[in-house]
């Protein structure tokens, strides 16, 4: 099986290439022309094909002899119409390109920023509701960008019969990617908690890479459509305390209960930013909710549908994050990487308990 | 007055903005390449019509007036196909890659009497229309000179300098500066009229994509002189606008909301600076709140754009000529021509 990964030297992408080399699938990875590849350490049965999704002409070769797409770029940076352009348009270019292919299987990497967490009760999962126009327009631009690129992809895929699967993983984090938005609001070192209690939906990339890697040779996958979490997650303080002292970057932290500072956003939208046509993201109750709103998650489906279970547990994982860097990044630290980080940890007691 | 938008890209977005804020006007399509970037405009903008053909829209929506947004290399084509379909054309800058596209758009416009208005939106910004007002009655004197400087970075990865995709405005001589071009032509024309000669020197400072990342120009036009600048490294970014007159001195910042004046003043000589700096200190706090507080609303930086949007559909529901003319916008792309790099 040859299967093509777009986005493949991203933080996810060179993760998942990773995954199906180690299930001895066969890769080609799709990178843009100013990719520096150096680094990732991709043995040479990895094929590497440059193009850029926005411009490409050449994207139809792309699919040649490919089984399955495994889509994971987007732009995750720049404003809202660069966003734009570049997930949704690019996708559309690259679906064109597919469906004059033979390539009929389709893996998409969505985002739990689909769901209309403003509109979802205590749970959010699968059948959560989406965003709906024409209040999707409102939501930042990253939020529109994978929104519509879920929707462009549907579309492809019942026009051409294609066999889709929609992942849609939580916060994805990792080695330098250890910040999430959903910590609350960073104003330099220190830290505003707000819900210091609420569970984060987030996902270590290696076992998110996992599943990507799973799904896409896993037949029961097909027509699913699955939220990617390793498990219910863990509480905002508590990942807070294991990133400031797995980064090396102390500083105080302030909780705020997530009912209050609802509600002073709330008040502020209200009185101050109703009429406003520019209003920061932040302050927005509906982006805000959907960063910090208190709910329940859960990857019942995705252990059902597919018999998931994390290859790494929490503690592997912020090793794995915060650790010294291990050579072969698909397998697991050893207990020695452990210990370093755990003597790390305890180097820096005095700060965890003052802060 | 139906009205239709080609290129639903970046700058399309306050185009669609200012255009649902104008009484009398139906924006009745939009038009892109990419199906789901027009039916997401059309969705947001709440336009019943999208299209990815802009001649198949030409035909059935049959628009008194159309907007080619699309990137400055293909203006052209939607543009002449809309004059021909009988529509007024609002066409951003750079109209066309070339002045004899330009000529021939023109040229088409007038056979078909039909206008044709590019986008000199910051002549109509607050602070050159303010120059401008004390200017006509006489308290500015004549204009000496007047200096338009440009320092914008724009060597960062996602833009002009995307080393994944060439900019389309790379193809234009003078690359991504030639995209500037027009603004700083059209505010030297609005103070000191058309060119008589020009010197340039472009220059590359840093690597990039970019042929060009710096421009300096000293013209001679025909009321006063005028000396033009882009920086890609000064910082920070900064669109300066100054005008020398004879009884009085202007400055602005085309980025925020800053104007002050600086004049001769019926105090002794050596107080004169101090009085100066009081009165510039106190323009310039009322500035920096202004500036703050235009960022929470539309059309923000681009109020030139909508002012200018504003006067142009006036005119033509009075069947009066828009505000840019057709000879204007020669002019003004004669003094852009004139700044070109030189082939070598």
């Amino acid at each position: 099986m040859r299967v093509l990964v777009t986005g493949a030297n991203g933080f996810l992408g060179r993760h998942v290439v990773g995954a199906l080399l180690a299930r001895g699938v066969e890769v080609r990875a799709m990178v843009r022309p100013a990719a520096h590849l150096g680094a990732l350490g991709w043995p040479s049965s990895v094929e590497v094909f440059t193009a850029d999704l926005r411009t490409s002409g050449e994207l139809r070769r792309a699919f040649e002899d490919v089984d399955v797409l495994l889509h994971l770029a987007a732009v995750v940076s720049g404003g809202e119409d660069a966003q734009f352009a570049g997930t949704v348009a690019g996708t559309e270019r690259l679906l064109d390109a597919m469906a004059a292919s033979a390539c009929r299987r389709l893996v998409l990497c969505s985002s739990f920023s689909v769901y209309d967490y403003s509109a979802t009760g205590r749970i959010l999962d699968e059948d959560s509701p989406l965003h709906l126009v024409p209040d999707v327009y409102t939501r930042d631009g990253y939020t529109i960008a994978k929104w519509w690129q879920e929707r462009v992809t549907r579309r492809f895929a019942e026009t051409n019969d294609w066999d889709l699967t929609v992942l849609r993983p939580g916060f994805i984090w990792g080695r330098d990617h250890g910040y999430l938005a959903a910590l609350g609001l960073q104003f330099g070192r220190h830290h505003l908690v707000i819900g210091p209690l609420t569970r984060i939906p987030m996902t270590h990339v290696e076992n998110c890479a996992d599943v990507f890697a799973l799904v896409a040779a896993d037949r029961r996958a097909r027509g699913q459509t699955l939220n990617v979490l390793d498990g219910r997650g863990e509480r905002i303080w508590t990942y807070l305390s294991d990133y400031m002292r797995g980064s090396g970057r102390p500083g105080w932290r302030l909780p705020v209960p997530y009912w209050l500072a609802i509600s002073l956003v709330r008040l502020a939208y209200a009185t101050v930013f109703r009429t406003a046509s520019k209003v920061p993201s932040i302050l927005i109750p509906q982006r805000f909710e959907s960063r910090l709103k208190p709910l329940h998650f859960e990857n019942r489906r995705l252990r059902e549908t597919l018999g998931w279970t994390p290859p790494l547990d929490y503690q592997q994982c912020v090793v794995r994050t915060y650790g010294p860097a291990t050579p072969n990044a698909a397998e697991p630290s050893g207990a020695g990487a452990l210990a370093v980080l755990n003597s790390r940890f305890n180097r820096r007691n005095r700060f965890s308990k003052s802060s | 007055m139906r009205t239709a938008l080609i290129g639903a890209g970046q700058i399309a977005r306050q185009h669609l903005s200012c255009l649902k804020t104008l009484p009398g006007v139906e924006l009745a399509a939009i038009c892109d390449l990419s199906p789901a970037t027009a039916e997401a405009a059309a969705e947001r903008y709440c336009v019943r019509a999208w299209f990815t053909d802009h001649r198949a829209m030409l035909e059935k929506i049959r628009p008194d007036v159309v907007h080619v947004t699309t990137p400055p290399t293909s203006h052209f084509g939607p543009a002449i196909d809309s004059l021909n379909a009988g529509a007024h054309v609002i066409v951003e800058k750079p109209a066309t890659p070339t002045f004899e596209e330009l000529e021939t758009l023109v040229q088409r416009a007038r056979e078909a009497g039909r206008h044709l208005v590019e986008d000199h939106n910051y002549l109509f910004n607050q602070a050159p229309q303010e120059i401008l007002r004390r200017i006509e009655i006489g308290e500015f004197g004549a204009v000496i000179h007047v200096e338009v400087l440009i320092c914008l970075d724009i060597l960062g990865p996602s833009g002009f300098a995307d080393p994944n995709s060439p900019h389309p405005t790379l193809t234009l001589a003078g690359g991504a500066i030639a995209d500037f071009l027009p603004h700083l032509a059209s505010l030297v024309h609005l103070f000191v009229g058309p060119h008589r000669t020009a010197q340039t020197v472009w220059t590359k400072r840093k690597p990039s994509p970019l042929p060009f990342d710096e421009f300096r120009a000293v013209l001679d036009a025909e009321r006063g002189t005028a000396a033009l600048c882009f920086s890609a490294s000064a910082q920070p970014d900064a669109f300066w606008l100054r005008v020398y007159g004879e009884r009085m001195r202007a400055t602005a910042n085309l980025f925020e909301t800053r104007l002050t004046f600086d004049r001769p003043r019926n105090v002794p000589k050596p107080l004169r600076p101090f009085f100066s700096g009081l009165e510039e200190g106190k323009t310039i706090r009322r500035a920096a709140l202004a500036t703050l507080l235009r960022k929470f609303k539309e059309p923000g930086a681009y109020e030139g754009l909508w002012e200018l949007l504003a006067r142009t559909y006036g005119a033509l529901a009075d069947g009066a000529a828009p505000p840019l003319s057709a000879s204007h916008v020669l002019e003004v792309n004669r003094m852009v021509e004139a700044l070109k790099p030189k082939k070598r």
